[in-house]
Parts: C-alpha cells; sequence; structure tokens
C-alpha cells in the first residue's frame, strides 16, 4: 500500500467508563507518553458496544478501532464484559474473513489503575495500524486514480 | 407421508390441539409450493410435501399468536429450536409436524442443467439416488449433487431432533457433509485485499430489497438498525458499501441464531452467495465457543451465556 509521508492514523477507541477510561485518565495524570492519534468515546460498559459501532467507524475512515473494558471478572456490571467478549471475538474473526486486516480492530483489558498499560497498548495499536496503512476499505476508486472519501 | 400429515394436521385442528397450522399446498406455478397457514380443517387436504417446499417456515412463528402446528423440515426445526432458546416462541405453543428431508430440489440448478425454463418441463421426480427430469417426453438423469439445493447438500440434520409428531422414517445426514464449504475455503486462500475486492464486487449488485432479512426466522428485530434515522447508521440507497454493512451486521446480529439453513441465498434476487457468510459464522460460532445453533432447546442463546475462559488470544 502507497503511503503518503505526512499520513497520520487515526484511531477511535471505545473505553468502558469504569475501567479503561479511569486508566486512560491516569495514564495522562501520571504523564504517560503515549502517541496522540486515538480520539476516545465513553461508554458505560464495554458490553455496550455493538459491532455496528465498529465497522460504522471503519466506514467513517478511522484507521482502527480499539474496544477496551474491565479485566475479565471485574466488571461493574459483574457480565458485561464476557458478552463483550463473545461479540467482539466474532466480529474481529469474521472482519478478517470478509478481508479487513485484523489490525483494525483491537481490544484490550484495562483497569482503572494500569495508565501504563493504556499508554503501551495505544502505541502498540497505532504502531499496528501505521504498519497496514490507511484505511481505504470504503473507499471509491475512481477512473482517473484518484480516491473520493465517501464516508457520510 | 402426506396423508399422515393431513390426518394429523385434521386432528389437530378438530381436537382444538392449535388454533392454526402452518404448512405447504401447491404453488400457481409449477414445481412450486407456497406457505399454507390456516386454522379451517377442510383445508388440511391442500397440504403437500414433496422436493419443493424451499421456505423455512419458522419465520411465520414469530408473526402468529396462539398455538400453532408448524410442518418442519430438519432445518426448520433447528431455527423453531432456536426461536425456543430465545424465548420467542413458548415450546408448548408449538406442535412441530417432523418431516424427515432427504433434500429440496433446486429448481434454478435444473434449469440451468436442462437449459430450459421450468414451464417447459414436463416432470421432475425423484427415484433413489437420481433425479429425473423430463422434456419432451425424454427422461434426463441427474445425480443429488447436481439438483440438489447446495445446503442440502451439506445438511447436518435432516430429520428434526425436537418434534411432537414423526410423519417419517429418520433419514440419516448428508453424505457430502465433508466438502460443504469449498467455496469458503477457496476464499480463504486468498489476500484480504483480494477478499475485500470480492465482496465489494457481490454487493454491488445488491438492490437492498431486504429479502434475504425478510425470509430468515432468525432476523426478528421489531426494528431494524438500517432504518433507524437518529443516527442513521447506513444509506437507504443501495450503495456497495452501506450494502456491505447491512449484511455483515446483520450477519453479526444472528450469530449463534443462525443454524446456515440457506434461505437468504435462496431468495437473493440477485444470487449475492450469502451462504458463504452465513456458513462461515456458524463454523466460526462453533469454534470459538462450541456453540451449535439450533441443536439444544435447554441451552442459553449464545450472547446470553460465556464462560470463564475463552478468546482471551484476541484481547490484549
Amino acid at each position: 500500500m502507497t503511503q503518503q509521508s505526512d499520513w497520520k492514523p487515526k484511531l477511535l477507541g471505545f473505553l468502558c467508563r469504569w475501567c479503561s477510561y479511569a486508566g486512560a485518565d491516569l495514564a495522562g495524570t501520571s504523564r504517560k507518553k503515549y502517541p496522540a492519534n486515538i480520539r476516545v468515546i465513553k461508554v458505560p460498559c464495554s458490553g455496550r458496544v455493538d459491532s455496528l459501532f465498529i465497522i460504522k467507524a471503519l466506514r467513517l475512515g478511522f484507521d482502527g478501532v480499539l474496544v477496551s473494558g474491565c479485566h475479565p471478572g471485574d466488571c461493574h456490571y459483574l457480565t458485561g464484559n464476557y458478552r463483550a467478549r463473545r461479540r467482539i471475538a466474532i466480529t474481529k474473526k469474521f472482519l478478517e474473513y470478509l478481508g479487513v486486516e485484523p489490525e483494525r480492530l483491537q481490544a484490550s483489558w484495562v483497569s482503572a489503575s494500569e495508565g501504563g498499560k493504556f499508554a503501551e497498548v495505544v502505541t502498540e495499536v497505532t504502531e499496528g495500524v501505521k504498519e497496514v496503512g490507511p484505511n481505504r476499505l470504503f473507499s471509491e476508486r475512481k477512473s482517473n486514480g484518484t480516491e473520493a472519501k465517501t464516508g457520510s | 407421508m402426506e396423508q399422515k400429515l393431513r390426518q394429523e394436521a385434521k386432528t389437530l385442528l378438530e381436537q382444538n390441539k392449535v388454533d392454526r397450522i402452518i404448512g405447504f399446498e401447491p404453488g400457481s406455478l409449477k414445481f412450486t409450493a407456497t406457505p399454507l397457514i390456516t386454522g379451517d380443517k377442510n383445508d388440511t387436504e391442500r397440504l403437500i410435501i414433496n422436493p419443493f417446499i424451499v421456505n423455512n417456515l419458522a419465520d411465520f412463528l414469530t408473526g402468529i399468536e396462539g398455538r400453532v402446528g408448524i410442518v418442519a423440515k430438519g432445518c426448520d426445526s433447528r431455527s423453531i429450536v432456536s426461536l425456543i432458546q430465545d424465548n420467542k416462541v413458548a415450546r408448548e405453543n408449538v406442535v412441530i409436524l417432523a418431516v424427515p428431508c432427504p433434500g429440496l430440489i433446486d429448481l434454478a440448478k435444473i434449469e440451468r442443467l436442462v437449459g430450459k425454463n421450468r414451464d417447459e418441463l414436463d416432470d421432475i421426480t425423484r427415484d433413489g439416488d437420481k433425479i429425473i427430469v423430463t422434456v419432451d417426453g425424454k427422461k434426463k438423469e441427474f445425480s443429488l449433487s447436481q439438483a440438489l439445493f447446495d445446503h442440502c447438500l451439506a445438511c447436518e440434520l435432516p430429520t428434526p431432533q425436537e418434534y411432537d409428531i414423526l410423519l417419517g422414517e429418520p433419514r440419516p445426514p448428508a453424505p457430502e457433509l465433508q466438502t460443504s464449504g469449498q467455496n469458503i475455503t477457496k476464499l480463504k486462500e486468498t489476500l484480504p485485499t483480494e477478499r475485500w475486492e470480492f465482496w465489494k464486487n457481490e454487493f454491488s449488485r445488491c438492490i437492498r430489497c431486504y429479502a434475504c432479512r425478510n425470509a430468515c426466522p432468525a432476523c426478528f428485530c421489531q426494528r431494524c438498525f438500517v432504518e433507524e434515522t437518529e443516527p442513521q447508521w447506513v444509506m437507504p440507497v443501495p450503495r456497495w458499501q452501506d450494502n456491505l454493512i447491512f449484511q455483515i451486521v446483520r450477519n453479526i446480529h444472528v450469530a449463534g441464531r443462525c443454524t446456515d439453513c440457506g434461505e437468504c441465498e435462496r431468495v437473493c434476487p440477485v444470487n449475492i452467495p450469502l451462504r458463504s457468510l452465513t456458513r462461515e459464522m456458524y463454523n466460526m460460532v462453533d469454534e470459538l465457543f462450541s456453540f451449535k445453533s439450533g441443536m439444544d432447546k435447554e441451552a442459553l442463546p449464545l450472547m446470553a451465556h460465556y464462560e470463564q475462559e475463552e478468546a482471551e488470544d484476541l484481547f490484549r
């Protein structure tokens, strides 16, 4: 894939309000450095994340999506992240089968005390997405070779 | 089998054990059957069982109130079990009239084989493992793999596991089980970009008629996400991007409910190979979570339970 030198990956993160969002906060307050490529949406629970959100994010042109929640067993709602795990596993495998690079959908467990892990995860995810290049999955290739963004 | 069905259906209605019978009657076109939903015991004389009863009748169950007697092939029975798992249908409100199914004849395949329209064919019959088509007084023989639906060739459960009245002798699973999913294997050998390109091409044909969704017994949402306007998840006009998103999300939403009955592919007016999606999802769910859709009515739905340890390799 051709990459423009000024291209910076754009990531969307769905972070659970109880663990990962607080983890991201901690990463900030403890001055951990991580790439500023991620935009964050706070969700009540990782179990709130429908596969539709993930695919819509890719449709809108995000280069990668990160879903992050409490560690299994630590869910504020007891079982939300177990349900998220099934759903995300299926979404990830299915998208991979369809031809979406697996790097584009990543998932992690980050607790409120793991600011360092959050910084690490974002760094790794950003690196992974940089490797696979810009998301052109839903772009329309025009006959003259240029591309038009079709995000609605 | 047909006589027994008529008899049983009549008795059920007479004894007031059910309010409605869902079955098949002869269709208005040659070699077709059409769903029959009736509460009149005289109508039961019109009920038929033949190799053209293609619809998955479980789709009608969620729209009918009261107790229902339903004619079910193996695949239909799995869809019914799946609806019971999801509490969409109460077991005590359904009387399953089980048809041990030898496989259904794919008219489109026959038309292609013979090179003639269905109206020009005189007769299609089955004799053991041969399908005999009569055209212009001449008989032509075809093998089952040539003439049956692909999903019938890969059928795991020809005879319903869950039933109240069994209408014939149980049948063994299809012998070609192993060779099913050749298309999927081929697709998996290609590069991710080639696969995406493949689906992009296929879904450029999609006209978003939603026949796949409407024929699907597992798609029972009162309001589908494609019709939501705030937010508008997909555009209503059929562009390939939105068509593909619709089908991807539909498949993920019915994961664990989809029994790979093949209805979506059969009803697709532009012949998109949808079973290459549903079959893969069906296998994937089994691989990841050892869950086979529509097999055990006591089992919790896929998305309603979990194990302490599973799929952890996909998470950081």
